[in-house]
């Protein structure tokens, strides 16, 4: 690894260090940035979204117009902010910094995994060329996804094509990683708890994502080349590509927020100066959900015409996933019993969460007993429900996360006013948006309708909704304003501004190019992260 | 006409009942103690510096909320598997739609007990306005069940029966079915619920839900005006 000891620290790296750095850190801050400018622009489109359903017609966008902003807003908010932007830029941060290692295991392959990422980015921005516009939603169900009306249904192939390839590959560099570079003293019962959740994502990403690969594959040839496999004309099944999509894509929505549960579990036991509660369960929690998460897939199709059995079947094991989630929210409320809290912004952001995935998860109860799905499935309710979980609960872990690491990625503190504030902003009008979207959804509101005839509730809760999707852009937007406040003037952080025993706080802020040095750190053989000896003083 | 407005709809509202409440029920339990320790354990400077280091797990109250959670949510599923098999139960003296859904509109077949298509409706796209004309109307009797069969040309829709609150997806190359009964006469909503391209959001029709007698009149054809307009339909739905 002698070029990572060569490079310069990041704030002092030319353009060409960038391009051609193998440096963890380096490669998480550019997944991190990618990330977060597809999601503002994600951002943009859901708020157009919002103001074409504000009330009924077409106001603003064609329906055709509207159909792109919806599969962009999706796939993009899934897969580059959901997914890349924590994962690929947390996860590279933090997990050799947490298991006291120098680098990842393959650092030229971890700079593989950001190109191909970036050149997924390149193929979505393509797209926003008229003519390029891809308009088939994320899931991409055939026959539509094969129909001329869907738009270049390649695009989105090949974006699926470099983002597994970028997925597999960080996959098998973070499992590599973590089960051989480890400092010694650290074991699987003293890791950090965001190290298991992301090592436990990493490997659904494993197993998972070649089945979304042979689905989008196989889209392709139909649509292109004439095979059939899912044309039921020609003996195809449409089916089978929902069975095989769902089989990666839904353990994904996992992948998307267990990290986030590891952000909580950092933040929680930080700011109530005190153990996580339930360690031991929170790791069996975290494998438990890794496991469900692989026999549910049929709740997304509950509607579709698959056998009566199945869907009983899977509405069992869907409603087992709340049993190892509701022991990660009674833990997190046992680490606060007892606590010294401090309600600093990331702990604001980490206890929005909690209650923003409490609601998420009541409100996925309806979604998994197949009685009620009959009703609500594809309605608005199931868009709110998702936004809570893998919309608010996902954003408000990952802005807390970027206010908590700041000063170890920047070594600079993000201004706490600003932190307190754009909390409160999001908070709020990200639970009048989406809590109007579950109530016009249980009225029968369907889902990606830009239209809709005039009934006088649903007219009215969808302009309440509209409310609070411009209270959270304003949020959005301060929290963003922070980044760059205290980028430029932030007060300089020490070492360790939240006085945690965790490694990666045992190291110069921001983090050296080499980590810990020439050697691996020394880590106490009683070693916990979550062991907090003296008073703060912050 | 008995008091309960549709079916599936009353098992519908009851279960949503339950869970409505099981979860409020849950959110209280959860919440209130979670803000009441983040009020009480506070950081106060010289009274409270540091959280006590010698809480980290209780085997017991860890035990109890994962087999708690693990009992109210397999009730809850077999409830569900309970009002599942009613709602997908048709009983046995239905009346049996074929209903085809293609981009972007539906197009009914009223079948007798033989399986005969004995009249057809056929909604047209309009992508204007939701104003439904009336030959475009799809009439059913009041109080008696219907059992939809679904199927699709194209791509993959979904009739969602709105008063009915029941959904199934119409799948080229399948037949699915739902059912759903009425018994309250009006006019109702019925949207295609699977996303299906630039006339997804008006790919709707309207239920004309009326009594039983004037649905046997209706679906004779009396109507003499009706019965030319419903000829060309069949004619155009066959086109397509």
């Amino acid at each position: 690894m002698r070029e990572a000891v060569l490079e310069k620290s990041w704030y002092s790296a030319g353009l060409k260090e960038w391009i051609f750095t193998t440096d963890h850190k380096k490669i998480g801050i550019m997944y991190f940035v990618t990330g977060l400018v597809f999601f503002l622009v994600a951002g943009l489109f859901g708020l157009a979204i919002r103001l074409e359903q504000n009330s009924p017609g077409f106001q603003f966008v064609s329906p055709s117009f509207y159909n792109y902003l919806l599969t962009g807003h999706g796939a993009v908010m899934l897969l580059w902010w959901a997914i890349a932007a924590h994962i690929g830029g947390f996860g590279n941060f933090l997990l050799p910094l947490m298991v006291g290692a120098k680098d990842v295991a393959f650092p030229r392959l971890n700079a593989l995994s950001y190109w191909a990422f970036f050149g997924a980015s390149v193929i979505v921005l393509l797209t926003l060329i008229p003519g390029n516009q891809i308009k088939m939603m994320w899931t991409g169900y055939p026959p539509y996804a094969a129909h001329p009306d869907a738009g270049v249904t390649a695009f989105y192939v090949f974006a699926i094509h470099l983002l597994g390839v970028s997925s597999i590959a960080t996959a098998v560099n973070f499992i590599t990683t973590y089960i051989r570079m480890r400092a010694p003293n650290v074991g699987f019962w003293n890791t950090n708890l965001y190290v298991h959740c992301l090592i436990a994502a990493n490997v659904i990403q494993l197993v998972g994502v070649p089945s979304l690969a042979g689905a989008v594959t196989m889209l392709f040839l139909d649509r292109y080349l004439g095979t059939n496999f899912f044309n039921p004309q020609l003996g195809g099944d449409p089916l089978l590509y929902q069975n095989v999509f769902w089989f990666y894509s839904h353990p994904a929505v996992y992948v998307m927020v267990l990290p986030i549960f590891g952000f909580y579990s950092e933040m929680v036991a930080t700011f109530a100066r005190k153990p996580i509660f339930g360690y031991k369960s929170m790791v069996f929690a975290i494998w438990g959900i890794a496991i469900i998460s692989f026999i549910v897939w049929i709740h997304h199709m509950f509607t579709s015409g698959v056998p009566d059995w199945v869907r009983v079947l899977m509405s069992y094991t869907t409603v087992l996933v709340a049993v190892p989630t509701g022991v990660k929210i009674f833990n997190w409320l046992g680490t606060l019993h007892g606590g010294a809290i401090i309600l600093r912004s990331p702990m604001l952001y980490t206890l929005g969460g909690i209650f923003m995935f409490l609601i998420g998860g009541l409100t996925g109860i309806p979604n998994a007993m197949v009685a009620i799905d009959l009703g609500v499935h594809d309605s608005l309710f199931v868009v709110g429900h998702f936004h809570y979980v893998l919309g608010m609960a996902v954003t408000l872990g990952i802005f807390g996360a970027l206010i908590y690491w700041f000063p170890k990625i920047t070594g600079r503190m993000y201004p706490e006013g600003m932190g307190k504030a754009s909390f409160w902003l999001v908070f709020i009008g990200a639970n009048i948006f989406y809590f109007t979207q579950m109530v016009v959804g249980f009225m029968g509101m369907p889902r990606r309708y830009p239209d809709y005839p005039p009934i006088a509730e649903w007219v009215t809760l969808n302009q309440i909704s509209t409310i609070g999707a411009v209270i959270l852009g304003i949020g959005v937007l301060l929290w963003l304003w922070g980044i760059i406040k205290g980028l430029t003037s932030g007060e300089k952080a020490n070492a360790n501004p939240w006085q945690s025993p965790s490694l990666e706080w045992q190291i110069d802020s921001p983090a050296p190019v080499d980590n810990f040095g020439d050697k691996p750190p020394k880590v106490d053989p009683d070693y916990h992260p979550y062991k907090y000896g003296a008073p703060p003083t912050f | 006409m008995d008091q309960v407005f549709a079916y599936p709809a009353k098992w519908w509202n009851e279960a949503v009942v339950v869970w409505l409440v099981v979860a409020v029920v849950i959110y209280i339990i959860t919440a209130i103690p979670g803000l009441y320790f983040i009020f009480k354990y506070r950081f106060q400077k010289g009274v409270r510096e540091l959280g006590d280091q010698e809480k980290h797990g209780h085997w017991g109250l860890e035990a109890l909320w994962t087999i708690v959670p693990t009992i109210i949510v397999l009730v809850l599923a077999t409830y569900s598997f309970a009002v599942f098999q009613k709602q997908r139960t048709a009983p046995p003296d239905s009346m049996v739609m074929k209903v085809t859904g293609f981009m972007w509109g539906w197009q009914v077949e009223y079948l007798d007990k033989d399986g005969n298509t004995v009249k057809t409706v056929v909604t047209a796209y309009n992508p204007e306005s939701y104003e439904v004309p009336e030959e475009q109307k799809i009439v059913v009797p009041a109080g008696k069940p219907i059992k939809v069969l679904l199927t699709s040309l194209d791509v993959v829709h979904a009739f969602y029966v709105m008063p009915a609150r029941i959904v199934e997806d119409a799948v080229p190359g399948r037949i699915t079915y739902l059912w759903f009964q009425i018994n309250k006469p009006g006019e109702y909503w019925v949207f295609c619920r699977e996303f299906c391209g630039t006339g997804h959001s008006h790919m709707f029709a309207k239920l004309k839900v009326v009594p039983p007698d004037q649905f046997a009149l209706w679906l004779k054809g009396d109507d003499t005006s009706k019965v030319a307009e419903n000829d060309s339909l069949i004619k155009g739905g066959k086109d397509l």
